[in-house]
């Protein structure tokens, strides 16, 4: 089977979309995780609550910058709720625990969407000066989902920075590291843990924004994006960026190579991986802490 | 009966165990002194099978045990108390040691036996309680036993499992001086034919039961020879006491 | 340590007489409902065995429920074997399945053992999703229940069937008590409490949790197997993990670790999803409040807070 190169472009640029977007919602999830040790599996919820967000301020404002502005906002007041009434006490539970009560999470946050803007999947448009096709290496491709994967390195050039060159970034990799000991060089961890809850839910929420005009906005994407998005996290290792980069890109690749190559065994191929990762190196590849 | 020979242990650069070497004779009461951080609970995990050597070796009873895992050495005959009390909380004390008795006797696999209520275990059970003093409180749970009923039952669990060769890590670690003299009591009643090694800090305790005693410092084994051997020497004056010479 | 209580023999017993009455005196959607409470107690119960009194929380038990339902449906729809051999490979299969997650995940603990039993149970759900043979999304139809007309029932009637749903109900949680008042259970009680301790007193505690995590499979197997008869229809929806999360709430709205609260926590789930889905469509929203309500507050379930306060008043050995 001998495709063209430009059939091979076309899928390297949609494996590297799917990459960012998974990027987005792993690279909150893995620090949260990995300095707060807790698991949010609402956090595809999250996700879901920025698309249906950025749906209905789009829809309204009839902008889409207006709605990609609000998106993340909107979901980080969601989060902070969150974290107040829930998150806060959970914190120091078991792992079981945590799985439940988010697990409830999930259950009302898609309740509650389904109530406000019900089943059916809601649309969003895509902004004029992105519609359309680009032209990227000599292969034509969306316009918008190279605006996806813009958005994504921006992030992650914009995080690489705050997490190395500046004073919030050194107490997150400390709290990471070892938060009893952040915390006794006199780190406020408890701020700390909220702040990064607070940003880790704006990307999430980001990420639903940016996805929606591709993708649409349905309940179900908080689920559907959750297991990918935990994939990422355990396989590129715990509370660290260049592990959410490297375990976004190999899932993302896997994905959507795999579904081209090797249909079928595609979606299995993922899982193998996962499985092989938690009882070899159950740390991940490129974890905080090894 | 135990002959450990070039024990060493390292974790990267930093040496934790250096060339240690020990030779025990069955039955023998071996006391292991030392200030903190010299290694004597480095060298019951690597006894024990908790912590993988760098290099050298251990034999028990002339077979070669270094290889081999934590469960591996337990069933030939290995048992340790810890330091740090290591109970099944949530159970009673019996539930406790009916499970060691239990484990060390195997059979435990079936799902049509009851070895945990067979009269061999019981009859453990009643004889162990006895030996730590802690038959009248066999329906107890641990949550709420006393710090002292909680290490009695520590070194009960180890006992139960009737070993050939027993561990036992600061075994009075955090207990009163009449529970020091119940434990000398208990040492002394122990089969002669139990190979036993104390870490300990309590010198008295220490000089009193010990055949023979061996000394760490920094990972070394800086000493080794009978109680009043070492209550002479220079070397193990100075640990514990420093060098008086220079502020003359 | 499991003990089989009075109040454990009497909440058993009181749930299944009840829901026999219901089952016997309601009408067709009566014994839905209890056939549906019959195959999530046995469901629960097996994972409460590994979770409860192992430690083993495990997010795949809605998998090996699947496998189960689709071995039988797979070797008796589609091969053609009797019942008996579809039973068999069935109970056979989910066992396998187990045996290797439980051996392959033995030295993982805490939130990575639960992601990685996650992991295998999604592999499954993709594995036969995409098995053209199995049907796929659409499913496989035309498995036939039990043929006991040998003894006189009739498992096509729905009042029979229902009614042997909740003999089985008791049958597998006798299996279970059994199991865990043996050197099996106890060992596996002393694994929980304290793994690192039991490997020191000698027991290779890897291989008996894999056997440990069988077995539960095993018992969720014939929880698929009744799930395939009563629908006579098999869909990859039974393995999302979704249904490992709601098996994974009833154990706790029952009571974890208690073998009888599962049973509770089954017949609560159902009644309380069919009465709040009477007045709205959102029973999830419900649920989930609930839920989370349940684990803030010390999540101990309603059977297990029963026994909490019982245990209060009386001096009874350790029910850990």
């Amino acid at each position: 089977m001998v495709a063209s190169a430009d059939f091979w472009l076309t899928q390297f640029l949609n494996g590297l979309q799917l990459s960012m977007l998974l990027f987005l919602l792993s690279i909150g999830l893995t620090i949260i995780f990995g300095l707060m040790h807790f698991v949010n599996l609402a956090h595809g919820a999250l996700y879901m609550v920025g698309a249906y967000a950025g749906v209905s301020v789009a829809a309204s404002l009839g902008n889409y910058w207006a709605a990609l502005l609000a998106a993340p906002l909107a979901v980080m007041l969601v989060g902070i709720v969150l974290y107040a009434l829930v998150i806060r006490r959970m914190r120091r539970s078991g792992p079981m625990n945590q799985v439940l009560v988010t697990f409830g999470l999930i259950f009302v946050i898609v309740d509650l969407v389904r109530i406000v803007w019900g089943d059916i999947a809601l649309g969003m448009e895509q902004p004029a000066i992105l519609s359309g096709p680009a032209e990227m290496f000599g292969v034509v491709y969306p316009a918008y989902r190279l605006f996806i994967i813009g958005v994504g390195f921006v992030v992650m050039v914009a995080l690489s920075l705050v997490l190395s060159r500046t004073q919030i970034g050194a107490m997150v990799r400390a709290g990471v590291e070892n938060d009893a000991m952040a915390s006794c060089l006199g780190i406020n961890v408890e701020r700390l843990f909220f702040v990064v809850f607070c940003v880790g839910c704006a990307l999430a929420g980001l990420a639903g924004a940016i996805a929606a005009p591709a993708f649409s906005a349905t309940p179900s994407m908080a689920t559907d994006i959750l297991i990918p998005t935990l994939i990422v996290v355990v396989i590129g290792g715990l509370g660290s960026l260049r592990g959410a980069i490297a375990g976004s890109l190999i899932v993302g690749f896997i994905q959507t190579f795999g579904a081209v190559v090797l249909p079928g065994l595609a979606s299995v191929l993922v899982y193998v991986l996962l499985a092989t990762i938690l009882i070899f190196r159950p740390v991940g590849l490129l974890p905080a802490r090894s | 009966m135990l002959e450990v020979t070039e024990l060493c242990k390292s974790f990267g650069g930093l040496r934790v165990s250096r060339n240690i070497a020990m030779k025990l004779e069955k039955g023998e009461r071996r006391v292991v002194l030392g200030p903190n951080g010299a290694g004597k609970t480095t060298l019951f995990n690597l006894l024990a099978g908790t912590l993988q050597p760098t290099s050298g070796e251990i034999r028990l009873d002339g077979e070669r045990i270094t290889d081999l895992n934590v469960e591996q050495r337990a069933r030939l005959g290995l048992s340790r108390s810890y330091q740090k009390n290591n109970l099944f909380e949530g159970l009673t004390v019996r539930e406790n040691l009916a499970l060691a008795a239990a484990t060390a006797r195997g059979g435990t696999s079936s799902f049509f036996s009851r070895i945990h209520e067979s009269r061999e275990v019981r009859e453990t059970i009643e004889e162990v309680a006895e030996m730590v003093a802690l038959a009248d409180k066999l329906d107890l749970g641990v949550a709420h036993a006393s710090y002292g009923n909680r290490r009695q039952l520590e070194v009960g669990l180890a006992l139960a499992t009737k070993p050939k060769l027993l561990l036992m890590d600061e075994p009075t670690s955090g207990v009163g001086p009449g529970m020091i003299d119940a434990f000398h009591r208990l040492i002394a009643s122990l089969p002669r034919e139990l190979t036993i090694v104390i870490i300990e800090h309590d010198l008295d305790l220490g000089f009193d039961v010990a055949d023979r005693i061996t000394v760490l410092n920094y990972g070394e084994v800086v000493f080794e020879g009978t109680p009043d051997e070492t209550k002479g020497s220079d070397v193990v004056k100075e640990i514990y006491l420093g060098d008086w010479q220079d502020d003359a | 340590m499991f003990h089989q209580t009075r109040l454990k023999s009497f909440a058993v017993t009181a749930v299944i007489a009840g829901l026999s009455l219901y089952a016997i005196f309601g009408g067709f959607f009566p014994r839905e409902i209890v056939v549906e409470i019959a195959l999530l107690a046995i469901l629960a119960i097996s994972l409460d065995f590994v979770a409860g009194y192992g430690g083993m929380v495990s997010l795949c038990h809605g998998a090996i429920y699947g496998i189960g339902a689709y071995a039988y449906a797979g070797m008796t729809a589609i091969a053609g074997f009797d019942a008996v051999t579809g039973t068999i490979a069935a109970l056979l299969a989910t066992a396998l399945f187990g045996l290797f997650v439980g051996a392959v995940t033995a030295n993982i603990s805490g939130i990575f053992f639960i992601m990685a039993t996650l992991a295998f149970g999604q592999m499954a759900y993709v594995v036969i999703f995409e098995w053209k043979a199995l049907g796929g999304d659409d499913g496989l139809s035309g498995v036939s229940r039990y043929d006991l007309s040998a003894i006189g029932l009739d498992l096509d009637d729905s009042l029979q069937f229902a009614l042997f749903c909740l003999a089985l109900v008791l049958v597998v949680y006798a299996v279970a008590a059994f199991a865990l008042r043996s050197s099996f259970g106890r060992t596996l009680s002393g694994i929980h409490s304290n793994e690192n301790r039991m490997r020191a007193l000698g027991l290779s505690a890897w291989k008996h949790k894999a056997v440990a995590f069988s077995f539960s499979s095993v018992l969720a197997g014939v929880a698929g197997i009744l799930a395939a008869q009563h629908t006579m229809f098999v869909s990859p929806e039974l393995l999302v993990w979704t249904v490992s999360g709601e098996v994974l709430i009833v154990v706790i709205l029952g009571g974890l670790g208690t073998l009888a609260g599962p049973i509770v926590g089954a017949a609560l789930l159902v009644f309380l999803k069919h009465e709040v889905s009477a007045y709205t469509e959102h029973w999830h929203l419900i649920i989930g409040l609930f839920l989370i309500a349940a684990v803030m507050a010390g999540g101990r379930g309603v059977y297990g807070q029963a026994e909490h306060m019982l245990r209060g008043r009386i001096r009874r050995p350790a029910d850990a």
